[in-house]
């Protein structure tokens, strides 16, 4: 992969990599909405263990996307588990006590539920990212009439943030060979605050009047509609895909709020 | 004027290009604090930069989106807050709107209605989807509360008005001196910074 | 092609007028060099003839500019990009950060244009080989250097066609090797009939490239003619420009009689150098 790409796609050829923009998007919405609709409290472990990640190791992301989750959920699973499992006022049956301290079932498995939940639609939405290319998507988004300037406003956000924690680095970097200090008290750390913030903020945001002037120059603010170099072929595969996980999600809505 | 046509005069394509740096901002000055172990989370400076520098709509929609991609690549706990931060760039960009962010008192002032204003929003989204934390440094304290006995609706209340309340003032201080501090040669571009620096 | 009539522009917040009764009637397929300090107006200038000035920053603007007998005010920017293109000075400003790959970038262009996919290829192709960066069509532009990020702006400007490009100091912001790179490229588009109207503070470029010369101060035109009176004229010192080296050899060396009284002073090396030669021969 080139190294001055900062997205979060990883090239490759896999049947996901094949899939429709859209078809993928479906998919990530279809499993975050049955997760948090369904009934069952593992539903979304299921989902994840039984669809996500098998996908992903067809495609060869296994290891990333088992890594990512667990880097970023680690934090929120740690709380979910500590004060639900401990603090819940619904705890009645107790698992465990350590002296004051005891383990109850009904806060366990909600912990357990939400965090599945979460898991699933961040899984699913992160394989969706893995194996289609930003500009491919947005190319599908705006062939659907997403305007283009919203579709811009989306690449770019991706696209910068790499670039922006980069001068971020830098900045911090160069403030602290001028002695600036970022361990200490509470004072001493607020203190490091603005000299970080500052240029990094008026440097940002002084740059844009000239990328607003470059993307005027090539057309950007033309009314009506684009042309694309790369056509992002949809198939009759993929567009059944879509219409069996928009009626998934919809059984599980149905099943949940049924009366 | 019409709301849409007001919508519209928003989006332009410098405001465009700001939009993305702005959602950018909030995310790298966001892990700024927290590296610097701060107890606020200044992950609302683009947000409020940009509902200064341009308007309400265009700072709903840099806390909305922002929260959102921010949640679809990183942390899955941002997505649903998306509401809350659109509530914020909301309503920062409406008190700019009437005059209210020309003092330092007032930018201050401001950061308690918006807190005011984001809790219904956020209380609702931390008690029913979350179960009451969010892996945050704030869980503490909601846990502190379980634990003497409050019910979780009301330990959270508590945590996200606490939580929040020092963030938000001390955000729209910063974004205030900063719209103040840029050089106005930048900031006559756009629409909503003459009510602020004026 | 271009056509201004005592235009004055005041920036919004502006104490005073950036650009002050500029005249100026440029023909097409003339290369045009715009000189003058920082804050001279030469960015204004550019920004005047590619409607940038008042479409995108306002202020208070009177006399009137026309492109191809067109009044720019009463032309939308995305009309404009069709006739006059423009490069800017920060390489990495330019990328647009929505497209991958080289030759994506330089498609943007084309797609907001809605021309259809089957006639961008062979566009594309073409603008990258008059760059140099044909190599380089698949990489990241966010992979290039900036001389190579800068060539990708121009390309991406050419390949949508303008009849007039603006480059407003492309090289400031580049190693030498990158000016010269991007300025080789600039030159070749002489041959293909293009308006270019190139802003630069360096007088050596002015001289390689220019069909003609214009110098700014104070937002306006002080000087305009041909390369080999605008750049020996020894008043540029005045507008905070940095006379050539070898220009000011020679008025040194003329006031100390030994460059003959009537030989016009050297705005080349070239010229300089046989200038000399001749002198040192007289010498010997």
């Amino acid at each position: 992969m080139d190294s001055g790409l900062p997205t979060l796609y990883r090239p490759g050829d896999s049947w996901l990599h094949r899939r429709h923009p859209l078809t993928k998007l479906a998919y990530a919405a279809s499993l975050a909405v049955a997760g948090f609709a369904a009934p069952w409290p593992a539903a979304a472990w299921f989902l994840l263990g039984a669809l996500t990640l098998p996908l992903a190791a067809w495609a060869r992301l296994a290891r990333p996307l088992g890594r990512a989750l667990l880097w970023s959920l680690a934090p929120l699973a740690a709380a979910l588990l500590i004060i639900h499992g401990l603090f819940n006022p619904a705890n009645h049956t107790i698992l465990a006590s350590w002296g004051e301290l005891t383990l109850g079932q009904e806060g366990l498995i909600y912990a357990l539920a939400t965090l599945g939940r979460l898991a699933g639609a961040l899984g699913a939405s992160l394989l969706c990212l893995y194996t289609t290319p930003p500009g491919d998507l947005m190319t599908a988004l705006q062939q659907r009439g997403l305007p283009a300037g919203l579709a811009y406003v989306l690449i770019s956000t991706l696209q910068l943030l790499p670039l922006m924690r980069r001068r971020a680095q830098a900045i911090l970097a160069a403030q602290q060979a001028r002695g600036l200090r970022l361990e200490g008290n509470l004072l001493i750390r607020a203190r490091a605050l603005l000299p970080a913030v500052i240029p990094l903020v008026v440097g940002a945001l002084l740059d844009v009047e000239e990328r607003a002037l470059a993307l005027e120059s090539r057309g950007f603010s033309r009314p009506g509609p684009r042309t694309s170099l790369q056509a992002v072929p949809d198939t009759a595969l993929d567009r059944s895909l879509r219409w069996a996980l928009a009626a998934g999600a919809l059984v599980t809505l149905v099943w949940r709020w049924w009366p | 004027m019409s709301l849409a046509n007001s919508i519209r005069k928003e989006f332009t394509t410098l405001s465009l290009v700001l939009i993305p740096v702005g959602m950018v901002l909030n995310i790298v000055v966001g892990q700024l604090a927290s590296t610097l172990k701060l107890p606020i989370f200044l992950d609302s400076i683009g947000t409020m930069l940009v509902a200064l520098l341009v308007g309400p709509w265009a700072g709903a929609l840099t806390g909305f989106l922002g929260n959102l991609i921010w949640g679809l690549i990183t942390d899955p706990v941002a997505a649903p807050f998306a509401l809350v931060a659109l509530v914020i760039g909301l309503v920062t960009g409406l008190l700019a709107r009437v005059g209210f962010f020309r003092q330092w008192w007032q930018a201050g002032v401001s950061g308690v209605i918006v807190t005011l204003a984001l809790a219904p929003v956020a209380i609702l989204i931390r008690t029913y989807l979350f179960g009451g934390v969010t892996g945050s440094g704030a869980d503490f304290l909601t846990a502190y509360l379980l634990q003497v006995g409050q019910d979780l609706f009301g330990a959270v209340v508590v945590t996200v008005i606490t939580s929040n309340l020092a963030d938000k003032v001390v955000t729209a201080l910063l974004a205030w001196g900063l719209v103040k501090y840029l050089p106005q040669r930048f900031t006559a571009r756009f629409p909503g910074a003459e009510r602020v620096i004026g | 092609m271009i056509e201004l009539e005592a235009l004055s522009f005041t920036y919004i917040g502006g104490n005073r007028p950036a650009l002050q009764a500029v005249s100026l009637s440029v023909a097409a397929g003339e290369f045009v060099v715009v000189l003058g300090a920082n804050g001279a107006g030469k960015t204004s200038l550019c920004h005047a003839l590619t409607g940038y000035i008042p479409h995108f920053y306002r202020g208070q603007l009177t006399g009137q500019a026309r492109l191809d007998g067109r009044n720019t005010q009463s032309l939308s920017l995305a009309e404009i990009v069709e006739v006059a293109g423009q490069v800017f000075q920060n390489p990495a400003n330019q990328i647009s950060g929505v497209r991958l790959t080289v030759s994506e970038e330089v498609a943007f262009g084309l797609e907001n244009l809605a021309v259809p996919a089957a006639a961008m290829p062979a566009r594309i192709k073409a603008a990258l080989a008059l760059t140099g960066l044909s190599a380089l069509a698949d990489r990241s532009p966010y992979a290039l250097s900036g001389g190579e990020q800068q060539r990708l702006a121009l390309a991406s400007v050419l390949v949508m066609q303008p009849r007039l490009l603006v480059l407003d100091e492309p090289t400031s912001m580049l190693d030498p090797q990158g000016a010269r790179d991007i300025l080789l490229a600039v030159a070749a588009l002489r041959q293909t009939g293009l308006t270019v109207v190139l802003a630069e503070h360096r007088l050596e470029l002015a001289a390689a490239l220019a069909s003609r010369v214009i110098v700014l101060a104070d937002g306006r035109i002080v000087r305009d003619g041909a390369p080999q009176e605008v750049l020996a004229d020894p008043a540029l010192e005045d507008y905070g420009l940095i006379p050539l080296r070898y220009t000011q050899a020679a008025r040194l060396a003329q006031a100390r009689g030994l460059w003959p009284a009537q030989a016009p002073m050297p705005v080349t090396l070239e010229s300089a150098a046989a200038g000399f030669r001749r002198v040192l021969r007289g010498a010997a």
